[in-house]
């Protein structure tokens, strides 16, 4: 196959991309942060004296806080600093500004601290939840949900099949660390950095220094990959308040260290799911889940009410119960890592659909198209299924899964995975289509992060409405001061919202070409003609040049607006008892296909070959498409394989290094098939359906049932490394 | 800390740098000095890979490189391989086979097969240019993308 070259290709080839940290100013300061020395614990002092007496040096600490915002009045939601007790090994007690990285080092680590360490709060197990009790975790987050006679499914029940799945952290290991550059321009609190969320941000930062948000300025750089990481700020409010103690611009990068220890990654978890089975289908099922939500704040967690539906599963079973809880531990606040918690979660509802088939004696594949929902079948809450091809997704895998099964060698296994996502189209998006005579300009605030959304998705919306060829639409991005709002990149909304924002901009520009033209609207298209752009209806052909008034020509062309706000679905409250849940926006289904090799000696596993079918209602650009899917099956092949945060006796992350916390290279990757079913359109444009989450959600589930398919052994714990297959294997 | 200064070839143009702390390392010397910020600023700890460089031909690792241990030496970033033509080689590949997303690792490998082809021309075959690729972490592409590359380089498309 040949692809199409991404606008940004020759440039990040050159190297010639800037990332914010690439970027420095004149004058400006280096940055570091002063981790806290024990995960729990109480202040007892802290001194900054040391480190100011190096010549050159900053260093600002909580006490410095009413001074550099007189706005602050006390009790934020999320302090800069802790003034007393410590809820993270490595939280940042204060900061400190240098003319060197060396000096701003060297002056972190001579801020003298003094605390009284405590026991930190790791366990989320072993204890009743709704009474912890003393030296126990807070429950910040209890949801659960209720719907049908549970008893009864379980009371006249064949055969009850009961299991507990526990699954690691994970780390979201963009190469390119936090970073930003901050500076006070007048009134105005100016950063440049790496953000997902440029308007977030800025929302997050208004909050964080109390701060009116038009004097706050979020200018995002290229992204050096996101996964969810560079959502909410991390380093942000530290150089902000540097540069305003310093009057100088300050630059603050993370270590690749911090990167793990600080990063907001995932947390571990408990699942317990439990089926009752009659006449061979599922009668009723009830789960309870178990969530680390780190030093999460209580009311911030979104994760605990979306995610535990996934170990529902995407199945009809008349009978549910679901509850989960949100613990509050001394481990770094719990953030989004790529379809937050769902690859965990199927991970164990979709093993457990293989041992449930096993169990029956029935083949997995039918054994899930019996269960699965089709369009127009109510969720486990009530809500409508809308267009999903999961059922389509499965046939084709079964038949594939079926053809490998053939050639298994010995201590190789096939099997299949699924997993549905939702895209978050219902949060909002506006841009400004500006066409000139020579081009069109798409003016946004979201940055290109890497999947091409951005640079491929969006633009390949404008091509398609506006039939204007790709080398003729550039994306224009904007900082928060003049970009149209955007929600930014969170799951998996980019093309699916943004895209309709540009997708009604660009209807608009040719609703107006149709009236100037006097033709209908749907016949207008552009065209190029001697390095000028020309609209085309039937055979009346005018230059953009030509149509335009002498106001549009000065103001650089004629504008269009999209805004883009969408609505989910909605949920029957009644089947609620507690907490917050969330409907769905779209059923995006995948399928997948794994043949593994387990070693009968050592345990390890090795994918030899792997397919995806992937429910994409309409895909709107092929190579931007493959590339999200083949990289969420990589990074999904870590996290059932190899990675997972090791937490020592102190709280301290003790794999906080790529050599520790092992991602997937390049040897391990098997070949991909990626195959994509169209036609159950999804809410974005032309029917797209978000593809950035929905690839990594099957995977560890996948290679686990191939696993199981290979040596009969049920894994039950993420990452299923080595040493928990031969433990298993009863090697060990 | 002493400093003293260094003399080194950037990308074929001598340079002489004023004092050098002696603790600096290569990667530090070329992005904050030389303005040269193509060679990426990854883990620091040499487990990444996205700032490998070329010293007289051959992959290092410019975040364990110590400037003046390399005093003397041809240095080459992937600036340095604009006019190069195993460089323009690697670019095309990647660029046909969309072998990047984000772009941070891309530098680092470029530079690495870069290094790789000319030192071993087209005797190695792909699957020991991909071997030695195996020190460049990508967490975008999953690698399927960048083997396509090497592969296409190798004109052994599937």
């Amino acid at each position: 196959m040949t692809f199409t070259v991404r606008p940004d290709a020759d440039a990040k080839l050159r190297g010639q991309v800037a990332f914010a940290t690439d970027r420095g100013v004149p004058g400006m300061l280096w940055g570091a942060l002063v981790p806290a020395p024990v995960a729990r614990g109480r202040i007892r002092s802290l001194d900054l004296g040391p480190a100011r007496a190096i010549d050159g040096v900053i260093a600002i600490g909580p006490a410095d806080l009413a001074r550099l915002l007189p706005g602050v009045t006390g009790a934020v939601e999320r302090p800069v600093f802790p003034t007393d007790r410590i809820q993270y090994h490595s939280q940042p007690l204060a900061a400190v500004a240098a003319p060197t990285r060396q000096l701003a080092r060297r002056a972190a680590r001579a801020v003298r601290v003094d605390v009284e360490p405590l026991p930190p709060l790791e366990e989320i197990e072993g204890f009743d939840p709704v009474h912890p009790g003393p030296d126990r975790p807070d429950v910040i987050a209890h949801v659960l949900a209720r719907h049908g006679d549970l008893d009864a499914a379980f009371g006249s029940a064949d055969f009850v099949l009961s299991e507990t799945y526990r699954t690691a952290g994970v780390c979201q290991v963009a190469l390119e660390p936090h970073a930003c550059i901050a500076e006070i321009q007048g009134d105005v609190w100016h950063v440049t950095t790496s953000t997902q969320t440029p308007f977030g941000a800025r929302e997050d930062l208004a909050s964080m220094l109390g701060l009116p948000e038009e004097r706050i300025v979020v200018e995002g750089t290229w992204v050096g990959g996101g996964f969810g990481g560079k959502g909410a700020p991390l380093v942000e409010p530290y150089a902000l308040l540097l540069a305003r103690a310093s009057g100088r611009p300050v630059r603050l990068a993370l270590s690749y260290r911090e990167e793990f220890q600080l990063g907001r990654t995932s947390l571990p978890s408990v699942v317990r799911i439990e089926s009752a089975v009659k006449g061979g289908r599922i009668a009723g099922r009830r789960v309870h889940w178990r969530l680390d939500a780190g030093a999460s704040l209580p009311g911030r967690d979104f994760t605990t009410g979306y995610a535990i539906g996934f170990i529902l599963g995407p199945y009809r079973i008349p009978a549910i119960e679901m509850e989960g809880y949100a613990f509050r531990t001394n481990k770094p606040p719990l953030g989004p890592h790529r379809a937050p918690m769902a690859p965990q979660c199927v991970f164990a509802e979709e093993s457990h659909m293989d041992h449930l088939a096993a169990r029956l004696g029935v083949d997995p594949v039918a054994f899930r198209r019996a269960h699965v929902w089709k369009e127009g079948d109510r969720t486990h809450l009530g809500q409508k299924v809308g267009p999903f091809g999961l059922d389509r997704c499965l046939e084709r895998a079964g038949a594939l899964a079926a053809t490998w099964s053939q050639d298994a060698a010995p201590h190789t296994g096939v099997a299949v995975g699924v997993g549905f996502w939702s895209t978050a189209t219902g949060a909002g998006g506006e841009v400004r289509l500006v066409l000139s005579p020579t081009e069109l300009k798409i003016i946004e605030g979201e940055r290109e992060i890497g999947s091409g959304s951005v640079i491929r998705g969006i633009v390949a919306v404008a091509e398609t409405v506006l039939g204007i060829s790709r080398d003729r639409v550039r994306v224009d991005y904007h900082d928060t001061r003049s970009a149209p709002f955007d929600s930014g990149v969170f799951g998996s909304r980019t093309l699916a919202a943004l895209g309709q924002a540009v997708q009604k901009a660009a209807l608009a520009l040719r609703d107006e070409l149709g009236k100037r033209l006097s033709v209908p609207a749907g016949s207008v298209q552009l065209a190029e003609e001697n390095g000028e752009l020309v609209a085309v209806s039937g055979r009346r052909r005018a230059k953009i040049r030509s149509l335009l008034t002498a106001t549009e020509l000065a103001l650089g062309g004629l504008t269009g607006e999209g805004r883009h706000y969408g609505v989910s679905g909605e949920i029957d409250t009644a089947r609620v008892v507690e907490g917050t849940f969330y409907p769905y926006t779209d059923f995006t289904g995948a399928a997948h296909v794994a043949m593994v090799q387990v070693d009968p000696e050592t345990g390890a596993v090795r994918v030899m070959r792997y397919a995806a079918f992937q429910d994409a209602g309409k895909v709107v650009d092929l190579p931007t498409a493959q590339g999200s899917i083949e990289g969420g099956v990589a990074m999904g092949l870590g996290t059932a394989l190899t990675e997972e945060t090791t937490w020592a006796e102190d709280g301290r992350m003790s794999n906080a290094g790529l050599l520790d916390y092992r991602i997937p290279t390049l040897g391990e990757i098997p070949p991909i098939e990626v195959h994509f079913e169209e036609g159950f359109l999804g809410a974005g444009p032309f029917g797209a359906k978000g593809l950035g989450e929905p690839p990594i959600i099957p995977v560890p589930a996948t290679v686990g049932n191939a696993i199981f398919a290979a040596s009969g052994v049920a894994m039950t714990e993420l990452p299923m490394t080595p040493e928990r297959v031969a433990r298993a294997l009863k090697l060990l | 800390m002493t400093a003293s200064p260094a003399r080194l070839t950037v990308n074929a143009a001598p340079v002489d740098l004023t004092p050098v702390p002696v603790d600096e390392r290569l990667l530090d010397t070329v992005r904050w000095r030389l303005g040269l910020p193509g060679t990426k600023e990854g883990c620091r700890t040499g487990e990444c890979g996205a700032c490998t460089v070329l010293i007289d031909g051959r992959s290092v690792l410019s975040c364990l490189a110590l400037t003046h241990e390399f005093a003397g030496a041809a240095v080459t970033t992937v600036e340095g391989l604009e006019g190069d033509p195993a460089g323009a080689r690697v670019r095309a590949a990647f660029e046909a086979e969309g072998a990047l997303q984000c772009g941070y690792c891309t530098p680092g490998f470029v530079v690495a097969l870069t290094s790789l082809l000319k030192e071993r021309g087209t005797e190695a075959s792909a699957e020991e240019l991909l071997e030695d690729l195996g020190g460049n972490l990508c967490r975008c592409t999953g690698y399927a993308a960048i083997v396509r590359a090497v592969r296409r380089i190798h004109g052994e498309m599937p």
